[in-house]
């Protein structure tokens, strides 16, 4: 009988230790990929009018944009299709130079045909994108005079054209293949897309990866660095990191507290700082503000009331900055010429905040609910709640916290069922034009169900913004625009977060620059 | 025998059938996937338009009337996150599920078995008081738990094993081994207590009288009359490894049905929540419609007694 044991015990050490070797030889395996760990891949589309702002990471790969970008977000004549634009006197035709010899993956050479196709199919009925709406609003027409010329027409003189058309925001830009979709229709293209970017489409698995294969000598970073490049969705952190020891990943997303853990192990980390502003409102009613935070002293009393810095570190493991302007997007100061000084900052200063409730009548404070969710990029999100709901209650305000999942607070913020409640967003940082678009959808009153503002001499500047051509006049409103919501404490900046990506150690020089949802690879993967 | 596997299948006809309503009223009262499809930016006409496109305005009862007629006919409709048909969703994630599962199954056998018969053999011993402890274990340590510790530690630190994805057969053995161990937890406590009852039977005692081997008496003899009660429980247990691997496939980054259950829960895609809950329920109806089938054959009395 012992002997038995014996035997049972063995063959299952050894069948433990074969399985062992067998997987770390596989392990083993040198391999000419780029592999990606990513936690979401939000919709997992791979047509870029279903997709939005998450899926540009592996999209903007596969496709061109009519507008290239900079690393830091500025439109580029050397990054898109179109090699020069020009705007007529009035600001109503923008006239677009497309670059001769783009071919799409299956030898179709890119012509004006295919970008009028794709910015209409892009901003059509069938688009979920986040800038569609705007531009369907806007476009007036497009003409195609020549195969490397094309005349986008508003219906109002704009700036915003060649931005909102550029990798710096959504993916209305990128440049689709009219003869194949046609051939095809769109949902094969949905599943075999075809491009013109530095990568072609190779597969999909739902739910697990989406490979693309590089092609020969493109024209945007010649013949890639790497012959495959792989993303894979890893919703759990645990794993991307075990997969980036393992040197099955090259890159992924890491959270803020798990970064020192990777640094102490020698893997390089890059941060895209202020990466996005964790920032908070209150949600209006049918007619706008409700009380008590109608009285702009109990705003300032919420934000006086928060402990920015203790946030920043304890929350985000000091992987975040205090913010100081309600939907500020940082990125964008410069442009406007936007100075933040130290005044600008709210102080933690509980005491005056306790004034400024009893001042407003509402000394005893009031009963307020705090929606508490988790988001893409923000694993933090209902420990931060929780955080910044224990400073209120230190004034005397009764909070209690609501655990939703983020379409459920967006529901009740969009149809305005319970005015005076309070939710968040980290809303991604990008340059003036995104900013302005920001502004438009939240701070806007005429326009969405989603404001946050309610403010008519906001919503008169953004109406100006709108109508303005001259630059200097544009950044003279956007700083009048942050200046009035800052001093009517229209709501609540928490901090800028800085996101984590964590590489493996022999990933070469990389900079995982200041566009909005884009890794920007190609600087990574680039042969040039 | 025909009588009795007609009337399980009716009864599990209109199980799906009464399962198909709950889960279309329960799907829609999770909320409105447009409030996640659509950008922040939309007015309420996109709204509309949305769900006009996606056929969200038609009346409930004419919804669920289409998605029944479709069913039926293997048409799931279309996803409204993936805008993706959802058959062509299940049949790439379901076979994943079921090689896992397959695997679970595998490596739990390969342990419960020899754990069991052993632990009932030397009752009272070590062995069996060791035996007890892992199914102890197995049962109560939390599946998620089980699974972080063991990538972290033996994927990610000592790097024995793949942490995630199914490329590989070695990526089958750490999620095979966290869904396997739970099952194992039961099946050597089903398969001791069968053997401890056999073991002590006439036939038994007789065997061994008459001088057969020791191993024999149990390998052969004692075992082939404790696997009754084990076919059972293997059978619903493998349709439940299928079905409810969510926390694993999540972890281990596995794209099965459970994934895809999550992801259409959180993205409210109706037709990926209806599809994967009926789905799964036909695989549960049908294993156990095996089982009942199979528990029949091994034993007569069962067949006679309906």
């Amino acid at each position: 009988m012992k002997r038995l044991s014996r035997r049972v015990a063995a063959s299952l050490s050894g069948l433990i230790l074969a399985a062992a070797f067998l997987a770390g030889s596989a392990g083993a395996q040198a391999k000419p990929d780029l592999t990606i760990a990513l936690s979401s891949f939000s919709t997992e589309t791979l047509d870029p009018a279903l997709g939005g702002h998450l899926v540009k990471y592996y999209l903007s790969m596969m496709f061109d944009y009519l507008v290239g970008t900079t690393l830091d977000g500025q439109p580029s004549r050397d990054g898109g299709i179109a090699t020069r634009w020009e705007s007529s006197p009035d600001y109503k035709r923008w006239t677009f130079y497309l670059r001769k010899g783009v071919k799409f993956h299956n030898g179709d050479e890119a012509t004006s045909e295919d970008v009028k196709f794709s910015i209409m199919r892009n901003i059509g009925p069938r688009s979920t994108t986040g800038y569609a709406g705007p531009l369907r609003t806007l476009i007036q027409t497009i003409e195609t005079p020549a195969p490397d010329r094309v005349v986008i027409v508003t219906k109002d003189p704009t700036l915003i054209i060649p931005t909102y058309l550029s990798r710096s925001l959504s993916t209305e830009g990128m440049v689709l293949p009219k003869k194949y979709i046609e051939q095809v229709g769109d949902d094969v293209f949905a599943r075999k897309p075809v491009g013109s970017g530095p990568y072609k489409f190779v597969e999909q698995v739902t739910g697990s990866h989406i490979k693309l294969a590089a092609v020969d000598n493109h024209w945007r970073i010649g013949t890639p660095k790497y012959k495959s490049m792989i993303f894979k969705l890893v919703p759990e952190e645990t794993t991307r990191l075990a997969l980036l020891r393992r040197g099955e990943v090259d890159i992924t997303e890491v959270s803020r507290e798990r970064v020192k853990e990777l640094e102490k192990e020698s893997f390089p980390v890059h941060f895209r700082r202020e990466e996005s502003i964790l920032t908070m409102w209150w949600i209006l009613g049918p007619d706008g503000w409700v009380a008590p935070m109608k009285d702009k002293r109990v705003r300032e009393a919420m934000n006086l009331a928060i402990d920015r810095a203790e946030v920043a570190q304890a929350v985000f493991a000091g992987k975040a900055d205090p913010a100081a302007i309600p939907l500020g997007l940082s990125w964008s100061f410069k442009e406007i010429g936007l100075k933040v000084t130290p005044e600008t900052y709210y102080p933690y200063d509980p005491a005056r905040a306790k004034k400024l409730l009893a001042d407003a009548g509402v000394g005893s404070g009031f009963p307020l609910e705090v929606y508490a969710y988790q988001l893409p990029g923000l694993p933090e999100g209902k420990a931060m709640a929780e955080a910044v709901s224990g400073y209120w209650e230190k004034i005397g305000i009764k909070t209690k916290l609501v655990p939703v999942d983020y379409p459920a607070f967006r529901k009740n913020w969009v149809d305005r069922k319970t005015p005076g409640s309070v939710g968040y967003f980290n809303i991604a940082n990008r340059d003036w034009i995104g900013t302005y678009a920001l502004l438009e959808k939240q701070a806007y009153t005429p326009a969405k169900a989603n404001d946050t503002v309610n403010d008519p001499e906001v919503d008169g500047m953004i109406a100006q913004v709108m109508r303005q051509t001259d630059k200097e006049k544009i950044n003279a409103l956007m700083r009048n625009i942050y200046t009035r919501i800052r001093s009517e404490h229209s709501g609540m900046p928490l901090v800028y977060l800085h996101s984590a990506y964590a590489a493996g150690k022999k990933l070469g020089k990389w900079n995982p620059s200041s566009v909005m949802y884009d890794l920007f690879l190609d600087e990574l993967a680039s042969g040039k | 025998m025909i009588r009795f596997v007609f009337s399980r299948l009716l009864q599990s006809l209109v199980a799906l059938a009464i399962l198909s309503v709950v889960v279309f009223i329960l799907a829609r009262a999770t909320g409105d996937p447009l409030h996640l499809i659509l950008p922040m930016s939309a007015t309420q006409e996109e709204y509309a338009e949305a769900r006009r496109y996606l056929g969200l305005d038609r009346p409930y009862v004419e919804q669920y009337l289409s998605f029944v007629g479709k069913a039926v006919r293997g048409d799931f409709g279309m996803s409204l996150r993936a805008r993706r048909p959802v058959g062509e969703l299940l049949r790439e994630r379901l076979p994943n599920s079921v090689s896992l599962a397959v695997f679970a199954m595998g490596v739990s056998l390969a342990i419960a078995f020899p754990l069991g018969v052993m632990a009932a053999v030397k009752k009272g011993t070590g062995l069996d008081r060791a035996a007890q402890v892992i199914a102890v274990l197995g049962q109560s340590l939390p599946t998620f738990w089980v699974a972080i510790v063991l990538v972290e530690f033996i994927a990610g630190r000592l790097q024995w094993l793949p942490a995630g994805g199914n490329e590989s057969f070695a990526s089958y053995i750490l999620p095979g081994f966290t869904l396997g161990w739970f099952v194992v937890a039961g099946m050597m406590r089903l398969l001791r207590s069968a053997m401890l009852e056999v073991l002590d039977s006439e036939y038994v005692k007789l065997a061994r009288v008459k001088g057969v081997v020791e191993s024999q008496v149990i390998w052969v003899h004692a075992l082939k009359n404790a696997l009754v009660p084990v076919v059972t429980f293997a059978g619903i247990y493998f349709a439940i490894l299928v079905t409810t691997a969510i926390v694993v496939e999540t972890v281990f980054a596995w794209p099965g049905l459970g994934r895809l259950a999550y992801e259409g829960i959180s993205s409210r895609d109706f037709p990926v929540i209806q599809a994967v809950v009926l789905t799964t329920a036909a695989i549960v109806a049908v294993v156990n419609l095996g089982v009942d089938c199979l528990y029949a054959v091994i034993d007569p009395r069962i067949r006679y007694a309906r």
